[in-house]
């Protein structure tokens, strides 16, 4: 589904990704761990080019993202990204949040888009707040309406830049709840986040990044309780 | 006592005034329509990846703002359409067009800095789900922009309103000139001004008012 070749990039002189290897299988759910700083955001943003890519190649469910002619609004729209501080519109409601991808970029009449967007407000448990306006919701049903939002383009990867990072603590199980459902139900996702237990339970590998490129990789079980690069030993015994 | 409003030296002037006042209105409104789009493309084009956009518009800015509004419309009516294409605009026209250009270098700034202050999650949501520049600008940047403009445009307004009074040189029949017609012949100057200011301020304070509350409601 994607193929990461040789994946650089850069920020003027500062070199972030320094050549990225991965691959991530249909239906498969990756966790990406490391430090502060090492690239998780870049290499997840890289993958529907909200970064330019410096050098390298990313193919996505055969798109070739660098090739010129290929439609970035096209690619874009099967991935869904889910960003760390929600960034649901605020002038919108609920329920317009979710349906104004499908009507502008699908072309959906607004009762089609509306069909689309009630059950994934119900899927996400939030079916009552439809008319309501994001300031007036939680951390956690912000998040939750941005993944109904992201759903509603019925996307072929989605991507999760550190999910619950923002959340009460006691907010993030409803979150990770949706996550693990979309996981089971066959969603390929790329998932940056530091929820061991999520990672455990619900990954399928994990991928240790450091200073820009991948350390180690391999079964969550393994890399957890069994890490085999010193890097991804002290940072495992830092953050657990 | 010479400060009594029913004095009729004060309200003789009044229909005279008011008069002025409607073309000091009229120029205000249409000149500021056309300012927010020159403004607009301005405060978008400052903000354009592209580096001639961007300077073209950063030079008008600059030079806009870095001139008196007199001197801008002297060289509008005589130095441009008389003097060097010949072609005879009204001083109406000549006015709409001076504010036009004037508070647009103004409102560029206010478009520039709305938009910028929008955060930059909201474009990236936006294009992450396929929208392209344009539709993200439109359904999701722009609104909440514009609600930002909302107040400084108000203020924009009580500006250009004013900036208007030295439109007299050119000849606009604005508040102003009608007042100098009027005491020119008969020579109640002070009472004549005193009328002027107040006719602005009947505009400018519920103005004011107004926009402090709105600013309050809309939460900016
Ligand atoms: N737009 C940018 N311009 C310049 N430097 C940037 C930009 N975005 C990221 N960086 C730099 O790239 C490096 C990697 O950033 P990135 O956000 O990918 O890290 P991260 O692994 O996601 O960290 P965190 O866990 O803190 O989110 C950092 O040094 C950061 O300062
Ligand atoms: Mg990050």
């Amino acid at each position: 589904m994607i193929t990461v070749k040789n994946l650089h990039k850069s920020f003027g002189d500062l070199e972030v990704l320094k050549g990225i290897d991965a691959t991530v299988e249909e239906s498969e759910v990756v966790c990406v761990i490391g430090p502060s700083g090492s690239g998780k955001s870049t290499f997840l943003r890289c993958l529907n080019l909200l970064e330019d890519i410096t050098a390298g190649e990313v193919i996505i469910d055969g798109a070739q993202l660098t090739d010129p002619t290929v439609n970035i609004n096209e690619v874009r729209s099967q991935v869904g990204m889910v960003f760390q501080h929600f960034n649901l519109f605020p002038h919108r409601t609920v329920l317009e949040n979710i349906t104004l991808g499908p009507i502008k970029v699908k072309h959906l009449s607004e009762k089609e888009a509306k069909d689309v967007a009630l059950p994934l407000l119900d899927k996400v448990g939030l079916s009552d707040k439809a008319d309501d306006y994001p300031d007036s919701l939680s951390g956690g049903q912000k998040q939750r309406v941005a993944i109904a939002r992201s759903l509603a383009m019925n996307p072929k990867v989605m991507l999760f830049d550190e999910p619950t990072s923002a959340l009460d603590p006691e907010l993030v199980g409803d979150v990770l709840e949706v996550m693990k459902d979309l996981a089971e139900e066959g969603m390929t996702m790329v998932v940056v986040t530091h929820e061991m237990g999520f990672a455990k339970e619900v990954g399928d590998r994990v991928l240790f990044m450091d200073e820009g490129v991948i350390m180690e990789e391999g079964d969550p079980l393994q890399i957890f309780d069994n890490p085999q690069n010193p890097r991804t030993q002290s940072f495992l015994s830092k953050i657990l | 006592m010479i400060f009594t409003i029913m004095d009729t030296a004060y309200i003789k002037s009044l229909p005279f005034l008011i008069e002025g006042l409607k073309i000091t209105v009229s120029i205000t409104i249409i000149g500021l329509f056309f300012g927010m789009i020159i403004g607009s493309l301005a405060g978008l084009g400052k903000l354009s990846k592209n580096k001639f956009i961007r300077g073209f518009w950063s030079v008008y800015v600059e030079v806009v703002r870095g001139t008196p509004i007199l001197a801008q419309a002297l060289f509008l009516y005589y130095g441009v359409s008389e003097d060097l294409i010949g072609l005879n605009i009204t001083s109406f026209t000549a006015g709409v067009i001076a504010i036009a250009v004037n508070a647009g270098a103004y409102i560029a700034e206010i478009v520039r800095g709305a938009v910028y202050s929008i955060d930059k999650g909201q474009h990236e949501a936006g294009r992450s789900m396929g929208l392209t520049e344009k539709q993200t600008m439109r359904y999701i940047v722009w609104p909440q922009a514009f609600k930002r403009m909302i107040p400084p445009l108000g203020n924009q307004f009580i500006i250009s309103l004013k900036d208007t009074s030295v439109f007299s040189v050119i000849v606009v029949h604005d508040v102003v000139f009608m007042a100098k017609e009027y005491y020119n012949t008969t020579f109640e100057i002070f009472e004549t001004l005193v009328m002027v200011c107040l006719l602005y301020l009947c505009i400018t304070i519920p103005t004011a008012l107004y926009l402090n509350r709105l600013e309050r409601k809309l939460d900016v």
